[in-house]
């Protein structure tokens, strides 16, 4: 088998309870994002867009719809013979059973899998952030630097900083301070919680960090202080570009309004580092006599009798008529009566909305309808 | 009953053009993302069938490329899958041939290879939605060697192809191309017993220029033949105006629900991962399919637009079929107009076609 340069480790383990309803049945990397994706869609399209072909996938909170998604892989080309994508749950050993404990140990419990494929370096990716970006850049910037650990980074305004976790970098982009939600931030470069390392330094550091009794195994707040106080190389790759952790109903809400507001944010149109997707064969979408659609995102298999403005139409969704829909995202397969009212709401996937139902002010936030309905 | 499947695509038509110019009748693109042969492998897919042989054209390169290894019909397997078997020449000069002894010789490895006791036979253009369930187990109930297909279509139809007499106990007594009153159209389609279709390729061999409904025509009085009604919609497309007419029944709510929307037989086909349809602030759409990747700014009427088309601003798209990646230009006017991929219509050009002869612009063309 040919050594692999660089495999990936993708935690889909959240829960994502920020989202409330949207996550009470499903993995909030399998949440639908833009009518026909799902969250999962941009961190595996990324990594197929990059070249890396075998992709771990941590999975522990509500897997079931996220494992059937992934299936083989095959809808990214990652059904491939020597590699591919890996659903790695939780599993028992010959000493009991331990569920992941946090971001670093969910890979811990995966060193094996990892030494199956013995890489020289290890993406570590979330799976729920959208982005489009091409890992080989930072990979050849994490080659050129020798560097132990490369941490992903984006400028954020310096009133947000303290919101994130902040890198301090020298001159030479080495990291020479990280702090989780400064109050006081020195620096404007966030983490984007996309981290590659060599596979041996990370093996070690693994290892102790599973005997320290005192840590709490996540990449933020343990690994990279214990690097850094080793005095490893450690080095800032600066992206810039549409990055947006979609963590919250809000963030969630805002960043599928940027495809319609901003098409250039994260351009699902173009054919460069094309998004992929395991969607469902739907027919192509039926506009009725009466239909009125403006500036929305409608997606194959929807069937529009009624109106719709500034919103997104997920795989399959139907609008009755007489229903006018505002500033709003209809998930995939639900079903909207006749004569609703549906302003700045999130219909959830295949929720059924009686005729004559009124969700959502404009005056208000945003509010989630139903719960999830799993169908094939 | 095990059933294997076997379809012709090794026919064609004079009627459409451009439109046939370098692929088969059976890959011709349809409905906004599918190609003609989707029904025929859907049907098959959908009821279990896991061996299925496709006769292709000469010209086949167009349908290769859609079909595949046939993974969007799960025929993409270790036992049993997708056989593509190269058919003759002569298919394409043949007019109105769908089962050519010759091309069914050249496969007989299908027939003698599997242990299946049926063997499920169909052309591969016509849009329709069939559970092919119910027809394997009457003809399996009937003892018949052969059951075929036929929907009844009014007197005065535009339908061309075989029509059967039937009698009163649902037996085949009469096949013929000339409807003389019968009403029962064949649908291209029929079911035979393996071991009699050996014995029938065996049997007629020297008659390999002929099709095979015509040599059961010549011997109706020999072969035991049952017949099974299909009472669903049946596009059938044998040139341009019927190819427009068969795409705009997509609009019907009735046919979409029926052939499109059946959540347990759903028609598949090649995915392509576009974007889900921009439509722009002003634009106008109305009883139209649309299909993943378009950008609409104009405006669209009774039609059916292909993925990834662009509608520019101010542009009218009327009763047409644009099929993938046409770019319709600013306040360009396309009526009864049938677009192949890559078209470009420039700014302002007005085409009409009329109701019964569509215009018909060839691949790539810019106007």
């Amino acid at each position: 088998m040919k050594k692999k340069k660089m495999l990936a480790m993708l935690l889909a383990g959240g829960q994502g309870s920020r989202l409330y309803d949207l996550t009470t049945s499903i993995a909030k990397p399998a949440v639908s994002f833009g009518g026909k994706y799902r969250i999962i869609d941009f961190g595996l399209s990324n990594c197929v867009n990059s070249g890396i072909d075998t992709v771990g996938i941590l999975v522990q909170y509500k897997p079931l719809v996220l494992n059937r998604y992934v299936g083989t892989g095959e809808s990214w080309d990652m059904a491939v013979a020597d590699g591919g994508v890996h659903i790695l749950p939780p599993y028992a050993s010959s000493t009991g059973g331990e569920w992941y404990e946090g971001t670093a140990d969910a890979i811990y419990h995966n060193i094996d899998f990892i030494d199956m494929y013995s890489p020289e370096n290890v993406l570590i990716l979330s799976g729920d952030h959208i982005y489009k970006m091409n890992y080989n850049l930072m990979l050849n910037e994490h080659e050129a630097n020798n560097s132990d650990l490369t941490v992903s980074v984006i400028e954020v305004p310096w009133e947000e900083a303290s919101r994130f976790g902040i890198m301090t970098a020298d001159e030479q982009g080495n990291i020479v301070k990280f702090t989780e939600k400064p109050a006081e931030p020195d620096s404007n470069l966030a983490s984007m919680g996309i981290y590659i390392f060599k596979w041996d330094t990370l093996r070690r550091a693994l290892l102790e960090d599973h005997e320290n009794k005192e840590s709490s195994h996540d990449f933020g707040k343990d690994l990279i202080p214990k690097l850094l106080g080793e005095g490893k190389k450690l080095s800032v790759y600066r992206f810039s570009g549409y990055w947006r952790d979609v963590g919250t109903v809000q963030s969630y809400y805002d960043s599928q309004m940027d495809l319609m507001d901003d098409v250039d944010s994260i351009n699902v149109f173009s054919g460069d580092m094309k998004v992929f997707s395991n969607s469902n064969v739907y027919p192509p979408q039926y506009i009725g006599r009466e239909a009125n659609i403006k500036n929305s995102l409608v997606c194959n298999g929807c069937t529009v009798y009624g109106s719709v403005s500034h919103s997104i139409l997920g795989s399959g969704a139907v609008v009755g008529f007489g229903t006018v829909i505002e500033d709003s995202i209809v998930l995939p397969n639900a079903i909207i009566g006749r004569n609703c009212k549906i302003r700045k709401a999130i219909i959830n996937e295949g929720a059924v909305v009686d005729d004559n139902t009124e969700i959502g002010d404009p005056e208000n936030g945003v509010v989630v309808f139903g719960q999830t309905k799993l169908s094939i | 009953m095990k059933t294997i499947g076997l379809i012709s695509a090794n026919y064609g038509s004079t009627e459409f053009g451009e439109l046939l110019q370098n692929r088969t009748l059976a890959s011709l693109p349809y409905g906004g993302r599918y190609r003609l042969i989707d029904f025929a492998l859907s049907n098959m897919a959908n009821a279990g069938i896991t061996t299925v042989g496709v006769i292709a054209p000469v010209n086949s390169g167009s349908l290769l490329d859609h079909i595949g290894v046939g993974n969007p019909w799960s025929l993409g397997r270790k036992r049993g899958g997708l056989f593509v078997m190269p058919g003759s020449v002569y298919g394409m000069q043949k007019s109105g041939s769908r089962f050519l002894m010759r091309d069914l010789l050249k496969c007989e490895r299908l027939f003698y290879k599997d242990d299946a006791d049926f063997v499920i036979m169909s052309g591969s253009t016509d849009v329709w939605n069939i559970d092919f369930e119910p027809l394997i187990k009457a003809h399996a109930e009937s003892g018949k060697s052969v059951t075929m297909v036929y929907k009844k279509v009014a007197r005065g139809e535009e339908f061309r192809g075989y029509f059967l007499d039937i009698n009163e106990n649902g037996d085949v007594v009469g096949i013929n191309n000339e409807s003389f009153g019968w009403s029962n159209y064949f649908a291209d389609c029929f079911i035979i017993n393996r071991s009699y279709a050996m014995d029938f390729l065996n049997w007629y061999s020297a008659l390999e220029y002929k099709d095979m409904i015509e040599i059961m025509q010549e011997n109706l009085g020999t072969i035991n033949i049952g017949s099974f009604e299909f009472r669903g919609y049946l596009g059938k497309i044998k040139n341009p105006w019927e190819f427009l007419k068969v795409n705009q029944a997509m609009t019907d709510y009735d046919i979409r629900n029926e052939v499109f929307c059946n959540p347990e037989r759903m028609i598949y086909t090649k995915a392509q991962d576009e974007a889900p349809v921009f439509h722009y602030q002003n634009c106008d759409v109305r009883n139209s399919v649309i299909s993943a990747g378009c950008v609409i700014e104009g405006r669209v009427e009774n039609s059916i637009i292909f993925r990834s088309c662009h509608i520019a601003k101010d542009a009218v798209v009327r009763n047409s079929v644009i099929m993938m990646h046409g770019t319709i230009g600013e306040g360009a006017v396309l009526d009864n107009v049938i677009a192949d991929k890559y078209v470009t219509i420039n700014p302002g050009v007005k085409i009409y076609g009329g109701e019964r002869e569509p215009v018909i612009i060839g691949k790539n063309a810019t106007i």
